[in-house]
């Protein structure tokens, strides 16, 4: 039996390419008291940090060394560092879940951040990666993404028009997100098709930013959070799925550790059909393709109906199970931050605070975190603890 | 706090360039597959004596079964196959081998490789995206001297024309 | 045996450029320094502890501090040790003391180098004073070495 666990205070930065105003732990520092601002606690109430970057993005490496006292409030406390890659941001939420739902602490501090200006994800991504049969000709993460569109595509006749619209939708929703790095009210399909092929099929605005910043949460078992908030966002289900050895050992038309941890999340949160079940979905879609792709596997609609899912309106602000409605991964994306704000986010929503981005009457959210070798990290929020 | 009101490009910053050299013990297997390609011009993949799945890149575990796999599960592949996927790079960065710019555009494409079950990916000499095509035929130029290095040895896939 | 080894061994390199933004506090601070030949802490509103360098926040209390202190140019010795190998990146020539010094009115040690070789001469204990570089270059080098007085 697992103590119910909640989300109980978020901070996040402005997101932004630069932030050449605060060193690294002066900029965790924001989110990180914004979080304990959020919950009104002091450093004193927390029992365990948990934090997260990918070090060799900024070529600091075991950096918690002393971001996890200056800017997260370490000193005397337990601070454990996480690293996943892309994934990063939703193994730390997955992580401080497991700290409270043993029953071993009663509230942590849950932290991811990058500063990706001060050095380059597609570098340090092939630095993740086989010196002797990946490095060669990996060009970081957008290659083999884009290998992934360009096959989704030949499978299903998904377009490049269809693509555009998800980055459309995206940042045109993170318009309405104070937090979001490219808001983009007016953003149009034309815009998104004529910026430069970056590599066949994706385009420059196919592809996320990257970004600098932090974001902070706090969780609480379910006596803490009742004494902290009324509006608790409750843990349904974790969920963790890895792939192979290397990430072009299957086919990569789609993603099967979504389908596998969605589907295994859904049973645990006793979703049937998630289209319905869910009322929002915060997805780490790192390019447009992406977003169409993964919605099929996470299992919002058939293999090959992304496009149709999209077109029909039901991932819009005014759809059905609205996708991203923070802007998602394409307007946002500080690496070790990213997939911590899909949580973050799910839980603003499920606490009815997303003012002109807040989806009406949400329980139950869905929040993705994508990285790796093709891995997925999957969680399902309520607003009322899983009984 | 007095603060010092600076264009942003005034802020301190400090910029290093890392140089680290690493040696990476490549395994039994990889030893294998170069010493064949160097001295017989030939690919070997690593098959999973339980459920037969042949790999390539060759790796001593086979991840479905968590079986280990020997140089006597290693196994002669062609040195062609199948496009499976294909795109061309088109942007700048910093190779971290080199320390410079990769040179770009590039082809970069997955294929299978006859009669492997696992895709491989590799550079492709072509950066027309209209010339290539899901399900073409493709085989390994290898180059004429051969040190033992994948890139050096085998530093393309080539496209085979339909005529060929 | 070697030969063997060596087929197993991929040598590779990692090379790769970063940056690292040091903040608006670390900038005033090197400033100072440099422009000026001052030395600065900042004390925290909660515990009026008095931090150099100077960092926003105080990793006790958790608080923003932004009060700046002007301190002296002399301080105390309250650890050393002695360099005597030589590499490239020596900012002295050896021997030279790389020590934590307690600046006057500070409340946290702050390490630096005395242009002191000879372990008999240096103590816990004794006073030091900052030397300054003439021609400054945004580096906590900037302050040359302290010198024993």
């Amino acid at each position: 039996m697992t103590n119910k666990t909640a989300v109980v205070g978020i901070g996040q930065t402005k997101f932004r390419s630069k932030r050449r105003d605060v060193n690294i732990p002066e900029m965790i520092y924001e989110a990180v008291k914004m979080a304990l601002d959020d919950a009104q606690l002091e450093p004193k109430d927390i029992d365990a940090i948990i934090i997260g970057n990918m070090d060799h993005f900024e070529g600091i490496n075991f950096s918690e060394l002393w971001t996890g006292i200056d800017a997260a409030p370490g000193y005397l406390k337990p601070v454990v560092k996480v690293a996943t890659g892309g994934t990063t941001g939703s193994s730390l939420a997955i992580c401080g879940y497991h700290n409270i739902a043993s029953g071993i602490y009663d509230k942590v501090l849950v932290v991811g951040w990058e500063k990706l200006n001060e050095g380059g994800a597609t570098t340090g991504i092939i630095t993740a990666f086989d010196p002797v049969w990946e490095r060669p000709s990996l060009a970081g993460a957008l290659g083999p993404l884009a290998l992934m569109a360009g096959m989704y595509s030949a499978k299903y006749g998904i377009t490049s028009e269809q693509a555009a619209k998800v980055t459309v939708k995206n940042r045109s929703n993170a318009a309405n997100n104070p937090y979001a790095h490219l808001q983009m009210p007016d953003i149009t399909i034309d815009y998104v098709m004529s910026s430069q092929v970056i590599s066949y099929p994706l385009r420059l605005h196919d592809c996320c930013p990257q970004s600098e910043g932090a974001c902070a949460l706090i969780y609480a078992n379910e006596k803490e959070a009742k004494k902290i908030t009324d509006t608790p966002a409750w843990f349904h289900a974790v969920e963790t799925a890895h792939y192979y050895t290397f990430g072009t050992d299957d086919k990569m038309y789609d993603l099967p550790t979504a389908t596998i941890a969605s589907k295994k999340a859904y049973k645990r949160a006793g979703i049937k059909n998630p289209i319905k079940d869910l009322d929002v979905a915060e997805i780490y879609e790192p390019t447009s393709w992406s977003e169409l792709s993964w919605t099929e596997a996470l299992g919002f609609c058939k293999p090959g109906e992304g496009g149709k899912l999209l077109d029909e309106g039901i991932t819009q602000m005014s759809g059905e199970l609205p996708v991203n409605p923070s802007g998602g991964v394409l307007s946002t994306n500080p690496i070790g931050a990213t997939a911590l704000v899909r949580v973050a986010e799910a839980a603003i929503q499920i606490m009815d605070r997303g003012g002109k981005r807040q989806v009406p009457d949400v329980e139950k959210a869905l929040a993705m975190g994508f990285g790796g070798s093709l891995w997925t990290e999957v969680m399902i929020l309520g607003n009322e603890p899983l009984r | 706090m007095s603060k010092t009101r600076k264009g942003q490009e005034d802020i301190f910053e400090i910029k290093w360039k890392t140089d680290l050299p690493y040696r990476y013990s490549i395994g039994k297997l990889a030893v294998k597959f170069f010493e064949e390609l160097k001295e017989n011009k030939k690919i070997l993949g690593s098959k999973c004596p339980k459920c037969e799945k042949v790999h390539f890149p060759p790796r001593a575990v086979c991840a479905d079964c968590f079986i280990k796999m020997t140089l006597d599960d290693m196994v002669e592949l062609p040195p062609r196959g199948t496009l499976e996927g294909f795109t061309v790079v088109n942007y700048p960065f910093t190779d971290p081998s080199t320390g410079g710019i990769r040179p770009f555009p590039y082809g970069y494409a997955l294929f299978k490789l006859d009669g492997a079950d696992t895709y491989t990916m590799h550079f492709v000499n072509e950066t027309d995206v209209t010339k290539m095509k899901i399900g073409q035929r493709v085989e390994a130029v290898f180059n004429d001297e051969l040190i033992g290095d994948l890139t050096a040895d085998i530093p393309y896939f080539r496209i085979i024309k339909e005529e060929e | 045996m070697t030969d063997e080894i060596e087929k197993k061994v991929y040598r590779g390199r990692i090379k790769v450029p970063y940056k690292h933004t040091a903040g608006a506090y670390v900038e005033k601070f090197i400033t100072e320094i440099g422009k000026n030949n001052k030395i600065f802490g900042v004390k925290c509103p909660k515990c009026g502890e008095i931090s150099v360098p100077p960092k926003m926040i105080c990793f006790k209390c958790f608080e923003k501090m932004e009060e700046w202190v002007e301190l002296g140019n002399q301080g105390t010795i309250t650890g050393f040790t002695v360099v005597t190998h030589s590499t490239p990146v020596m900012p002295l020539e050896p021997p030279f003391a790389y020590a934590r010094i307690k600046l006057d009115g500070a409340d946290t040690d702050f390490v630096h180098i005395i242009n002191e070789g000879d372990p008999a001469k240096l103590e816990i204990g004794a006073k030091v004073e900052a030397v300054f570089k003439e021609k400054p270059r945004k580096r906590i080098l900037d302050i040359e070495y302290f010198k024993l007085i």
